[in-house]
């Protein structure tokens, strides 16, 4: 998890596409899911669901509900910023991040 | 070494090859399948780690709508990374 | 040069992560502190007390309604802002008839085919979310997908003349309000937020309308991301 994490972070650093930045920061949420369902599994353990018959130990529920939410604010955050990488080409006409540097300048006066 | 340990294993090496071949894809189209395929894999270590709701949701979101909101990005903003 | 600097505070960062994650006690072992502190108790009473056997659902629907609650608020505002930044500087004309993309007629088959089966699921896993895997965000967002998909096959103008305004602006705010009713019902009856009721079916019944408002919420705001990308596409 951690090295899926170390991977993430060097693509949100290393690479200008703002859309490869976006994927980047995915893996990175992905691995810190990953490391807490781990954290609330049992070995040999059944899913928290009572009533079909699946014996305890059951894994922590609460891990799972964390990382629930978890997912959804993930997908709200890259809906919202694949939408403002939309907005950033339609403005800029560029998404390499070491292009718009140059070219945000002579925007700024006639905004 | 349990024939757990190996599943959980063999998951663990796909996932970072995965992850790897995104970091180095310069197609972004490409990567965006390749995170598919890791959200798959994923799903499937949940699954196995006694959480099928989070596996669900992993799913639906990582594999599906995901994918589809970054190939509509992509329709607008060109899929070659530089 | 850059990549290279990365790469080291990556390899430090990394060095120092796996330190602390080789302190943290071994996963796996049943007696570990995640699952002595609140999990033994939510597994014990969590049935009863939540009117839901699928404890995933339990926690997230009553033991932490307010932490979902906010995740729904989240989703809500991530929609508000994308539609803000969507609208924003750029007159919405009609759109051009540019939209119809060539879909391959298996594809479209297979859709058409497949969508009342991909509709019954959703549903399926909405209302059975509190008994077996899945829930009411799940099942939103299969529903979603498929009205996404739908969207893709018949285009997304006549998509979008299936979901009128109205129709969006409710079912976007359904899951917001559903949740608000249930917070202050509980306050006002009870005494606190998302106090639920003692029978168990009123309970059970409380619990598959969350689902419900959740689904219904989550799949619209993901049809409302897809059509904002949509109609940032044809400008």
């Amino acid at each position: 998890m951690v090295i899926l994490f170390a991977i993430g972070l060097y693509v949100v650093l290393t690479k200008q596409n703002l859309v490869k930045k976006i994927i980047g920061l995915n893996i990175m949420e992905t691995a810190v899911f990953g490391l807490i369902v781990t954290s609330g599994m049992v070995t040999g353990g059944s899913p928290p669901l009572l009533g079909q018959g699946l014996e305890p130990p059951y894994a922590s529920p609460i891990a799972h509900a964390l990382v629930l939410t978890g997912i959804v604010v993930a997908l709200s955050v890259t809906a919202l910023a694949l939408v403002l990488i939309i907005r950033v080409k339609a403005e800029c006409g560029s998404i390499e991040l070491d292009e718009l540097q140059v070219d945000l300048q002579p925007l700024e006066p006639d905004q | 070494m349990s024939p757990n340990d190996v599943f959980d294993l063999l998951i663990l090496v796909l996932l970072i090859t995965c992850a790897l071949a995104i970091a180095r894809m310069k197609d972004l189209a490409a990567a965006v399948i390749l995170f598919s395929v890791y959200s798959f894999a994923l799903c499937l270590l949940w699954v196995h780690r006694g959480a099928p709701d989070v596996a669900m949701t992993e799913a639906a979101v990582g594999a599906g709508i995901t994918a589809v909101l970054f190939f509509y990005t992509l329709a607008r903003t060109g899929r070659r990374e530089k | 040069m850059r990549n290279a600097l990365a790469l080291v505070v990556v390899i430090v960062l990394a060095g120092l992560m796996m330190a602390g994650v080789s302190q943290l006690p071994p996963p796996g072992s049943p007696d570990g502190a995640v699952h002595r502190h609140v999990a033994a108790h939510y597994i014990d009473g969590g049935k009863e007390a939540a009117g839901a056997p699928n404890l995933v659902t339990a926690v997230l629907l009553n033991y932490r309604a307010l932490d979902t609650y906010g995740e729904v608020v989240v989703i809500f505002a991530a929609l508000l802002a994308v539609l803000a930044v969507g609208l924003a500087g750029h007159s919405r004309g009609p759109q051009r008839g540019a939209d119809e993309l060539p879909v391959s007629p298996v594809v479209d088959l297979v859709i058409r085919l497949l969508a009342p089966f991909i509709a019954l699921f959703a549903l399926f896993m909405i209302l059975e979310g509190h008994v077996l895997p899945g829930g009411g965000f799940q099942g939103g967002v299969v529903l979603g997908a498929l009205m996404i998909l739908l969207g893709l096959v018949l285009g997304p103008r006549r998509l979008r003349r299936m979901l009128p305004t109205p129709a969006l602006f409710w079912t976007r705010s359904v899951a917001l309000l559903a949740f608000a009713l249930v917070a202050v019902a509980g306050l006002a009856l009870a005494g606190w937020l998302f106090a639920l009721p003692e029978q168990y079916w009123l309970r059970e019944l409380i619990i598959v309308g969350l689902e419900l408002a959740i689904g219904i919420g989550a799949a619209f705001a993901l049809v409302g991301f897809y059509l904002s990308l949509e109609a940032d596409r044809h400008r």
